[in-house]
């Protein structure tokens, strides 16, 4: 098996975590962001991972639960529900939130931007009270979610805010070996501005462009539609 | 949409009693009460959980890669599919027309919940696409075409006429 990551990139602190949490096997090659490693993508999808069937993983969500079933811990239920979350609600807000701290300075709105997921994140850890994400042990749910929000909230905590729960969770992965030498290996020790170059390859993120512009009207905007 | 596909996912699996949804958030994402547990969250969650409730687990890989194959489909489903724009669509075309090249399915040899899934969020992007355009991605109508007459899959979906006839097909390969 051969694992693509490229430096900067976010999702591959995922996959490199994962790598190292599950100790599997495999091949790791770093590219440029621009490579394109699935031949039949026409843009570039990195991390990718080549399979022993010649057949290539390009989401790095089903790469680190590959990994995690090939090593015996299949994902369960409530693993793969923080898997779509991750990807359909924290990944939408996260781009947003590393857009604005790493390509337009203004790290100040991180929190606002991810204010929503964590609330959410919140309230799900203080409901079930066990230390990880689906029980007693570490799940892929756990690795991607660290490894999602490891840039942002390593480099400022403030984002975090009053959430304890969400610490408390955070800060068991955060100290992880697995977790710190992936965050090495892509941030390169620079911490969010590590993305930088990532981001700049990235479109803006689609469905905030107005907040973008003009970000002190964002919230009556906001108020305004839910009136209606 | 999410719960249409979920009612017609039901009725392909079997399942003798319909659950009843609910929607939350401004996305709609389908809730599904679970009697002994928490509510599941999420079109891909909900839909691993009846494949599961029918004991049809085929329909999620039958492989640890095919799982994987299957869940990265249905990923992509809900990520890039769901709301995406035009320029977006063609591209999502595109690179789903070179995927399919040389397989009949998007997992391994088999239906999967990937092929449901890809069709039902295909299928509104297919209904406005002239004939000539659909012709653009030979692989995608061949499968969609095959999908769409898969037993017992198209409840909530009129059938479509992807395919012309040869005889009328110029063009030399």
């Amino acid at each position: 098996m051969k694992l693509y990551v490229s430096e900067g990139n976010p999702h591959c602190l995922k996959v490199l975590a994962a790598l190292d949490v599950t100790g599997v096997q495999c091949d790791v090659h770093y590219v440029n962001h621009e490579e394109r490693v699935v031949p039949y993508l026409s843009r570039p999808a990195l991390p990718a991972l080549l399979l022993p069937s010649g057949l290539h993983l390009f989401s790095s969500n089903a790469i680190c639960r590959y990994l995690f079933e090939v090593s015996g811990k299949d994902c369960t239920e409530l693993c793969g529900q923080w898997l779509e979350w991750e990807a359909t609600d924290l990944q939408p807000a996260l781009l947003q939130a590393l857009h604005m701290a790493v390509l337009q300075g203004k790290g100040s709105d991180v929190s606002k931007v991810l204010q929503g997921p964590l609330n959410y994140l919140e309230q799900s850890l203080s409901k079930g009270n066990l230390p990880y994400l689906t029980g007693d042990a570490v799940s892929a749910a756990d690795v991607v979610l660290w490894a999602a929000l490891y840039p942002v909230l390593s480099d400022s905590s403030q984002a975090l805010g009053e959430r304890k729960f969400v610490k408390t969770w955070f800060d068991r992965g955060a100290v992880m070996h697995s977790l710190q030498s992936a965050a090495q290996k892509v941030l390169q020790g620079k911490g969010l501005q590590g993305t930088k170059s990532y981001m700049q390859k990235q479109p803006a993120p689609q469905s905030n462009q107005c907040r973008d512009t003009q970000p002190c009207n964002s919230s009556p905007a906001e108020g305004e539609e839910s009136e209606r | 949409m999410a719960l249409r596909e979920l009612s017609s996912l039901e009725k392909y699996l079997g399942l003798k009693k319909p659950n009843k949804y609910s929607t939350q958030g401004d996305k709609k994402v389908p809730v599904l009460q679970n009697n002994n547990g928490p509510p599941l969250v999420g079109l891909v969650t909900i839909a691993c959980h009846l494949v599961k409730e029918a004991k049809r687990p085929e329909l999620l890989g039958d492989s640890a890669e095919g799982r994987a194959v299957v869940q990265q489909w249905l990923e992509h489903r809900v990520t890039k599919l769901d709301g995406c724009t035009k320029e977006d669509t063609k591209t999502i075309l595109k690179d789903l027309n070179l995927y399919l090249q040389d397989k009949v399915f998007l997992a391994g040899n088999q239906f999967t919940l990937a092929d449901a899934f890809i069709y039902f969020g295909i299928h509104p992007l297919i209904v406005e696409m002239p004939i000539q355009e659909k012709e653009q991605y030979v692989n995608v109508t061949r499968w969609f075409d095959h999908i769409q007459h898969h037993p017992g899959l198209r409840h909530h979906l009129p059938p479509l006429v992807v395919l012309r006839n040869r005889i009328y097909t110029s063009r030399h390969h």
